[in-house]
Order: structure tokens, then C-alpha cells, then sequence
């Protein structure tokens, strides 16, 4: 009897310019994935798909949803982008985005009835020391008490999820709000100004497309560029180099805090308005895809994030026109993951299929 | 039964470089063989083979007279013939016995009731239940050993079986060893310690760059001519002329060098002192794995020991990274090219820019200064011929040779006052180790002084004003290098005292 056994091997000749093009390979995949499931589903794939990916973007309204849900998830894309280039896995943006919007909202709510240029500036810079702090935290343990920073990253969004609870139930919530968990309105003083009348696009998406540009040079042009990438290809390098090995990680861990603290401020500043438990439907978490499927690179980062905003609004139109749960957004995410994962492994690995007969094995 | 293993006339070549030359040998079982050679003398090369891990270019391996093609380790299993690597390929969170009945035929009572058997036969005390991790060195080793056991082999190959295993422990194995023997099973000893050889096998082969040099009875050997014969006599043509001035400066000094490590594949060293005058070349001899990894790393700041005392041009730099060092003009070039001293992602500018020294002005402000870089490496690569004038090409398309051309140029570009190298011509072909060997006689005819921890005699001797043996992470008295003969360096090496 013939058993296929199956042996993986290195490819030694990927082609790199295949490296670009799989995420292409990944969303193409995906669509036809989100097809099958609709299908399985009872819906007519095609029309699904259309409300999906197509009716979402149609008018003006859905396309400046489009920039607004994209624009947080390129900000905390790019910061994350300083750490995994460098070999770094935070994961807990999301507790950085909760943190920051906490520091931020909290200066904001000290202003709830004043105005003054001053204040949205003030409350953005809060915002990021707020992510920087929170982000430091994991670097710290991994630095000094070499802890996985993975771990501690991961459940320190716990940590700032059940802050921000206990303040919008407590400390902070409105006075006048019935009881609801949730704060005073803020200031317009502290609100993101809005780029045009009756859309909710705000001034957040400079901050995001400001982010990028300045990632690219650092990243490209600067000592501490060169030193992210030379150890994220071998720490082996970066030790015989001579790089402070211990500043890098907290000063990469320090950006991408920063980064996620800001986009948390966008989002409480911009179309919320206001604290409460719902500020972020996981962007933290929805961004590390987005960074790779931006191929870490600054201007891969903004394509990555206008298509997987796309997700978060074909599953609410889906909700709406299809009557099935939004989350549906979180499955096609997942696909976009495991799809580009499977193209890259396949890109770098070859597999081979050995037929042995049955006994073989056995000796 | 007896066994007869015959190979015959097997060859292996990879690029720039001959494995095996047209190796044939015969063993037959009761008794002990020991392949006896220096790293890259083409013991591994030959084990692989007939463990078929690869197959040979020419030549055939004859078991009982029936030519076995040995495509696949599988079919050195079915032949019987088993197998002891020098790292161990176990599941370290399975237990003794499921990591045993992983590839076994019977099922689990039955093996149980075997295990247990060979267990008593060889008086071997392990707990089948308990995860391999928990086991010692030793212990695993016996393990693997039960795995071929199992099998009833005919031919047992043992690789470098001692290296991490203790006095007592390495006692314990020679008896089991002796025991498999009377027993029939031919075994086949690889290793480059003398003392083992003499101590433990009957007949020994010797290979030197992938040729068998001699096959002798043990009886008739003494430690002072296997290392001859393992090191080779053969002196090299261009020696450097020794240094005449014995009352020079010192200009590098190490002292109280201790290092503890609880990886058990790292060596600890063991209280090393040593200087370094201006315009000499220090030899450090010794088989791999003798502490030269770490040492290197202790002299260029990648590990920093307390205690230690460095001295580098009368300042202390014992507390200070490679980078700081460089500053003071030290250099250092790795053995390992293709993951530590360059990058094979990176483009040959940005490999240049990795020894990023302060008068370079590579990074003037924090920002990349590009153009500076490039023309720097233009310089590198036509001052130290290296193959190519593109300097954005990716360094993993350049040869071995190419390569470290590139790194020693990056290196001695700066002029440093101490180089420190790490067996740079490992791997290479004779025109590109010529070239380094010339190019590192020239930086101490320049009153520029050099450590080079080498594991190749022959380079040792050409390029060394005094020579040092390391040997299990201890440091033997320092010679000059004119006293120093193959022979002593053999013996040193092997763990032998002289005088």
C-alpha cells in the first residue's frame, strides 16, 4: 500500500517580487472564501458579495466612513509596523488605544466647559503620552526582567478595558447622565474639526497620513531606521554591531504606543464625542493585520487599512440588507489573515508530496 | 553473526571543496573502530553518508558483501544500521517511552516489556515515564542508544558522543560501548579526542581534508603520533617572519576572564589571562567547541563578564559593547559570515554601514548619509578586490570568499590597532585564504596587532608570532610560536600535557 508523505523544504529562489503582489493573492482569496460561506449560507454569492464590498462605498457618505474607520487603523498599523520590523510583538495596541483615549479624554472632560485653540492639541499630545506610557510597560518587563512581552502586552488591554469601565460606571460619569456608563460631552474645543458638513470624516486622517510620511523616513533614512531593520533580519548582527539593543525596544515600543494612544484620541475626539465602554470595535487588535498585510511598509500600511476598513462596513451593511451579525466583519479579517499566511508560507516553503509504501514507514 | 561494512572509493564534493576524497574502508564487528580527524576533515561527511542523510558523487557501501543503496535515513534503519548524532532528536516534553515508541513496530506492552529488558541487560537506570527534559546529558544520550538498540543493529555509528557528557558519565558509556561490542555490533567512533581513541578503540583511521591518511592498530599508537598524523606535518610556504623585539608594548590585556553559562551546548571558561603586544599575532588553537564562541564574544563586548579585567591601549574596556570598542580602535570579524558579521538581506553599502565608526560620518545627525556610505564601500571593494564594483548588490550573492573580503576590508578600514578574528578562512578556496592570510601578515607588518582563534593548525602556525591551545574553556601557556610544533598543538588540543 502507497502512503503520501508529505515533506516541506525551504524554497532557496523565492521570488521577492511575488512578496508584493501576495497580499493581492490574499483579498482575491478572501472574496471567494466570503462567496463559498454566503453560498453555504443560502445567499446568492454574487449579490452578497456586492452588498459587501460594493454598496458600502457607493455614495459619498459611505466612502468618507470608509477614510474614517481606516484612518485609526493605519495610525496603530504604522506605529505597530516599529515593532515588528524590529522584531518586537506587541499586540496590546488595543490596550494602547484604550489607555490613550483614557489620558486624553480625561484632559478633554477637565475642559468640558471651556473653549480655547489650545485644547484639542493638548488633549491629542495626552492621548499619545497616555499610549507611550501604557506601551512602556510591556517593553520595561522585557527589557529588564525579560518577560514575553507578547503575554504582558495581550493582558494589559484587560487591564485598560476595565479602567475605563470603572471611570464612565464611577469617577467620570456625567452627572447629569441618568446613570448611563458614559462621561460628559466634550468641549467643541476638543473635538477633531470636521472636513465637510454632514460627513463625519474629521482631521484625524492628516494626523494618520502625517504618521506615514514620517515613518517612512525614519524607517528608511534615519540611524534608527537602519538599526530597526538590521535587527529585525538577525539580532545576531545588531549584538556584534553594537546597538543598544535595550533603548531600541523601548524607544519602538514608545512610537507605536504613541501612535495607537493617538488614533484612541481621534476616536473619542471625532465621531464619539465623549467616553464611554464602546470606543473602539478592536481596531488595536484589527490593525496588527493590517500591518501585514501592508507588508510592514508605510504606504503599503494606507492600502492595507482602506481594505480592511471595507470589512468593518460590508458587515454592517450586511447586517442591515442581509440580516446576518455584523461580526461576519471579524471572519472575512480572519481569512485575510490566514490567507496571506498560507500564500506566504507557500511562497517561502515548497511542499512535496514522498509515496512510500506502507512498511516503509514503520522501519 | 559477523558483520563486514566495506565503503569504497566513496567521493563527495561540494562547491570548493572535497569532502571525501575517495575514502575507503573496512570494519568488521568485535571490534571498536575510532574515525579520528580535525573539523572538516570529512568525518561528518562520511557518517552522513552511511547514516544516508546524503549520498556520496561516486563509490558504494558494501554490508555482508550486498551493495546498499542508502538514499534515505530510512534505508539505514532498514539495514540495520544505527545511529547516535552529537545533538539529540528527542521530544523534550514527551516522556522517555512515548519518544521511543514514536517510530517503533510493536505495540506499546510488548515494547514496554523490551525496553525494559535492554534496560537490565546494559544496566541503564531511567525512568520511561518521566519528560526527556528532566533527563541529563547523559541520560538522553542513553535514550537514543535504547532507540537503536530496539532496532537489533548491526552497525552502531557513534558522533562525538562525549562532547557534552561528564567524566563519569563518558566512563559509563565507553563500558555499554565495550558490552555492545562483545555482543557483534561493529562500532564506529567518531571523534577528535586522542585520549578516547587510545583509551577505547581497537583500530583507528584517520582522515585529514577528506582523505583517509592512515588506518593502525591503537596498540601502536601514542597520543604524540595520532595528532601528527591528525594535524599533518605538511609546513606552510609563506610563513611570516617572527617578530625579532620581544620588549615591545603590551597593548591588549585580559585578566581574571571567568564565564558561567547553564547552556549546556555553551563551554564555560575558566579564569583566562593573556596579552597582546604591539605588532603580534596571538594565536588561540583548539578543537570547536572549546569556548572560542564565547571568548570571541567576551573580547568584542557581545557578552560582558563582571569581573573581568580588559585592558585595551591603557584603558579599561572590559564594561563596554562592540561599538564603544570599535571606537577605541578594535575590529572584530566573526566566524559565523552569513548571520552574525554581514547580512545576506542587506545590500552591500548597508553591510558596510554596520561598523558604523565615528569619523565615518555614516549617520550625521540621526539620518542616513547614503552617498558617504556608498563611497566608502566603493573604496572597500576595490581596495580589498572584491568581486564586484556594485555596491547595491545583496551580500547573499556574493561568494564565501567575496564576502569575507568585504567584511575584513569593512573591518581594517579603519585602520584598527587590534584585529580579532574567528576562523576567517573557514570554508573557503586557496586563492581567497591566500589572499586573507596575506592581508593579516600585513596588518602586523604595520605594527597592528591581531588575536586569531583558529581551529586550523596549518593557519595557526603560518600566521602566529606566540601560540595558546583552549581546551575545555582553559587556557595552556603561551608559546612561541617557533617552540610550537603540529605535534604539541595535536597534544594540547586532545587534552594531552606536555613536558
Amino acid at each position: 500500500m502507497e502512503v503520501p508523505l508529505i515533506k516541506i523544504e525551504k524554497r532557496n529562489d523565492a521570488p521577492m517580487a511575488l512578496y508584493f503582489f501576495t497580499p493581492f493573492i490574499a483579498i482575491i482569496l478572501t472574496i471567494l472564501g466570503g462567496g463559498i460561506i454566503f453560498y453555504i449560507l443560502g445567499f446568492n454569492p454574487i449579490e452578497a458579495l456586492k452588498f459587501y464590498f460594493i454598496t458600502p462605498i457607493s455614495n459619498l457618505y459611505g466612502f468618507s466612513e470608509l477614510l474614517l474607520k481606516a484612518t485609526p487603523l493605519c495610525l496603530i498599523a504604522i506605529g505597530l509596523s516599529f515593532c515588528f520590523k524590529s522584531n518586537n510583538w506587541n499586540i496590546g495596541a488595543e490596550g494602547q488605544l484604550t489607555f490613550g483615549a483614557i489620558i486624553g479624554g480625561g484632559v478633554a472632560l477637565l475642559f468640558y466647559n471651556q473653549d480655547g485653540f489650545y485644547i484639542l492639541p493638548l488633549v491629542i499630545l495626552a492621548g499619545a503620552i497616555g499610549g507611550m506610557i501604557f506601551a512602556l510597560i510591556p517593553a520595561i518587563l522585557k527589557t529588564y526582567f525579560n518577560t514575553n512581552e507578547i503575554l504582558v502586552s495581550l493582558m494589559l488591554v484587560y487591564v485598560s478595558k476595565l479602567l475605563l469601565d470603572y471611570l464612565v460606571v464611577g469617577p467620570w460619569s456625567n452627572p447629569e447622565g441618568f446613570n448611563f456608563p458614559e462621561t460628559r460631552q466634550f468641549s467643541d474645543s476638543s473635538r477633531m474639526p470636521l472636513l465637510f458638513e454632514g460627513l463625519r470624516i474629521h482631521a484625524g486622517i492628516f494626523l494618520a497620513l502625517a504618521a506615514v510620511m514620517l515613518s517612512w523616513f525614519i524607517l528608511y533614512k534615519t540611524y534608527l531606521g537602519f538599526q530597526i531593520k538590521v535587527s529585525g533580519l538577525s539580532l545576531k548582527t545588531a549584538k556584534y554591531a553594537g546597538f543598544k539593543g535595550k533603548t531600541m525596544i523601548l524607544v519602538v515600543f514608545m512610537i507605536s504606543g504613541a501612535c495607537a494612544g493617538i488614533a484612541g484620541v481621534g476616536e473619542i475626539t471625532g465621531p464619539i464625542g465623549q467616553l464611554h465602554r464602546m470606543i473602539s470595535p478592536d481596531y488595536g487588535f484589527t490593525a496588527i493585520i493590517v500591518a501585514f498585510l501592508g507588508r510592514l511598509n508605510p504606504f503599503g500600511i494606507i492600502f492595507a487599512s482602506l481594505v480592511v476598513a471595507l470589512t468593518y462596513l460590508g458587515a454592517e451593511t450586511a447586517q442591515i440588507f442581509l440580516q446576518i451579525p455584523k461580526y461576519t466583519g471579524q471572519v472575512f479579517q480572519g481569512m485575510i489573515l490566514f490567507f496571506l499566511l498560507a500564500s506566504d508560507y507557500l511562497l517561502f516553503f515548497k511542499v512535496k508530496i514522498l509515496n512510500l509504501k506502507k512498511n516503509e514507514l514503520r522501519h | 553473526m559477523a558483520t563486514d561494512l566495506r565503503i569504497s572509493n566513496i567521493s563527495k564534493i561540494y562547491p570548493g571543496c572535497i569532502a571525501n576524497d575517495n575514502v575507503s574502508l573496512q570494519f568488521k564487528s568485535g571490534k571498536i573502530y575510532a574515525l579520528l580527524g580535525e573539523n572538516g576533515a570529512g568525518k561528518s561527511t562520511l557518517v552522513k553518508i552511511l547514516s544516508g542523510v546524503i549520498s556520496p558523487d561516486n563509490g558504494e557501501v558494501y554490508l555482508n558483501e550486498k551493495n546498499l543503496k542508502l538514499s534515505s535515513p530510512l534505508d539505514a534503519k532498514k539495514n540495520k544500521i544505527g545511529m547516535v548524532f552529537q545533538h539529540f532528536n528527542l521530544f523534550e516534553t514527551l516522556s522517555v517511552f512515548e519518544n521511543l515508541s514514536i517510530d517503533a513496530t510493536e505495540d506499546n506492552k510488548s515494547l514496554r516489556i523490551k525496553i525494559n529488558e535492554i534496560l537490565k541487560k546494559y544496566n541503564f537506570s531511567i525512568d520511561l515515564d518521566v519528560p526527556v527534559l528532566n533527563l541529563s546529558a547523559g541520560q538522553k544520550q542513553k535514550v537514543e542508544i535504547i532507540r537503536c538498540l530496539l532496532r537489533s543493529p548491526k552497525v552502531l555509528i557513534m558522533d562525538e558522543p562525549t562532547s557534552v557528557l561528564t567524566e563519569q558519565e563518558t566512563e559509563e558509556l565507553f563500558i555499554s560501548l565495550k558490552k555492545f561490542c562483545d555482543e557483534g555490533i561493529l562500532i564506529i567512533y567518531i571523534t577528535h579526542k586522542l585520549k578516547e581513541v587510545l583509551s577505547l578503540c581497537d583500530e583507528v583511521a584517520v582522515m585529514r581534508k577528506g582523505k583517509v591518511i592512515s588506518v593502525s592498530q591503537t596498540q601502536n599508537e601514542k597520543v604524540e603520533t595520532l595528532a601528527n598524523k591528525m594535524v599533518g606535518q605538511k609546513l606552510a610556504k609563506i610563513k611570516k617572519k617572527i617578530n625579532i623585539s620581544k620588549i615591545k608594548d603590551e597593548i591588549f590585556k585580559v585578566k581574571h576572564l571567568n564565564f558561567h553559562s547553564d547552556d549546556p551546548f555553551e563551554t564555560n571558561l575558566i579564569n583566562l589571562n593573556f596579552s597582546v603586544k604591539k605588532g603580534e599575532c596571538l594565536g588561540i588553537a583548539g578543537i570547536s567547541g572549546n569556548g572560542q564562541n564565547e571568548l570571541f564574544q567576551i573580547l568584542s563586548g557581545e557578552i560582558i563578564t563582571p569581573d573581568t579585567s580588559i585592558i585595551f591601549r591603557n584603558k579599561e574596556i572590559a564594561k563596554l559593547n562592540p561599538k564603544q570598542r570599535r571606537e577605541y580602535l578594535m575590529a572584530f570579524s566573526p566566524e559565523d559570515r552569513i548571520s552574525q558579521a554581514a547580512v545576506p538581506e542587506l545590500k552591500i553599502y548597508e553591510n558596510v554601514a554596520l561598523n558604523n565608526f565615528k569619523s565615518s560620518n555614516f549617520f550625521e545627525k540621526g539620518l542616513v548619509n547614503e552617498r558617504k556610505i556608498k563611497e566608502h564601500s566603493k573604496k572597500i571593494l576595490s581596495d580589498f578586490s572584491v568581486n564586484t564594483e556594485n555596491v547595491e548588490l545583496k551580500s547573499q550573492f556574493l561568494s564565501g570568499g567575496n564576502l569575507q573580503k568585504l567584511i575584513l576590508g569593512r573591518e581594517l578600514i579603519t585602520a584598527p590597532e587590534l584585529l580579532i578574528c574567528y576562523n576567517p578562512t573557514w570554508g573557503l578556496d586557496v586563492g581567497a585564504i591566500n589572499y586573507i592570510h596575506e592581508t593579516l601578515i600585513k596588518i602586523n607588518d604595520q605594527e597592528k596587532s591581531t588575536i586569531l582563534i583558529s581551529t586550523d593548525t596549518e593557519e595557526l602556525l603560518k600566521l602566529s608570532d606566540r601560540i595558546a591551545v583552549i581546551y575545555k574553556g582553559k587556557l595552556s601557556k603561551i608559546m612561541p610560536s617557533e617552540e610550537v610544533t603540529p605535534e604539541k598543538l595535536g597534544v594540547l588540543m586532545g587534552g594531552g600535557s606536555i613536558d
